[in-house]
């Protein structure tokens, strides 16, 4: 595949997605190709850069989780708060 | 109503459950750190077409996400955090590296920090909001 044609899967996955994440990555994903290709950023820098999308990614995996623990925790405090008061 | 009540815990999974209940609770100074972390991104971001003061500012901003990274790895039932702080952490020293070894352009300089800036963003967002 050519790096068109990758860029073209990445237009497709930001306009076929409704995630603000993947529509985010795939448009920075974009935007580094083609400062890499412009030569505005070097080899090198385009690799990191890329390989940071995936770590900021993670980071966003991680904080789903926690969101989702923290939601849980209030539901639980305030269900045994309740039951406390019934 | 106790019987709703019931129910309803019941029907959570009961690992989730309690380690929803016991998770970590709100740590000031995680919280001021991943702050710092942030500012400084978002500062340092403003001085990449200057060379000299940007190698220094990853360099410092290197060292704070690495102290970020000591500081929560050993507080339990943190191992969100912990993965997270060591991404951001790579994330920031990547650029300092980079500065290390070459020259570096301004706009993959004010990528890198704005990275380092939206994450510490999430994390903030996520830390500062944990049980009091």
């Amino acid at each position: 595949m050519s790096v068109e044609q990758y860029q073209q899967q990445l237009q497709s996955a930001y306009n076929g997605s409704q995630d603000p994440d993947v529509q985010s990555t795939a448009q920075q994903a974009n935007q580094y190709t083609e400062l890499f290709k412009s030569g505005q950023i070097s080899k090198d820098e385009y690799l990191q850069t890329m390989a940071d999308l995936q770590r900021v990614a993670m980071i966003q995996r991680s904080i789903d989780n926690m969101q989702a623990m923290e939601y849980l925790n209030t539901a639980i405090t305030g269900l045994i708060t309740l039951a406390g008061l019934v | 109503m106790k019987q709703l009540l019931l129910l309803s815990v019941l029907l959570l999974n009961g690992c989730a459950l309690y380690d929803a209940y016991t998770m970590t609770k709100y740590d000031p100074n995680e919280y001021k750190l991943i702050t710092e972390i942030r500012s400084d991104a978002q500062q340092a971001k403003t001085d990449c077409n200057d060379t000299d003061i940007s190698r220094v500012n990853a360099v410092n901003l290197a060292s704070k996400t690495h102290m970020f990274t000591l500081y929560s790895e050993h507080v339990p039932k943190n191992k969100d955090v912990i993965a997270a702080s060591a991404e951001l952490d790579a994330i920031a020293q990547g650029l300092a590296n980079q500065y290390a070894k070459t020259t570096v352009s301004a706009v993959f300089c004010r990528i890198k920090f704005g990275n380092v800036e939206t994450s510490a963003d999430y994390m903030q967002k996520v830390i500062g909001a944990r049980p009091r």
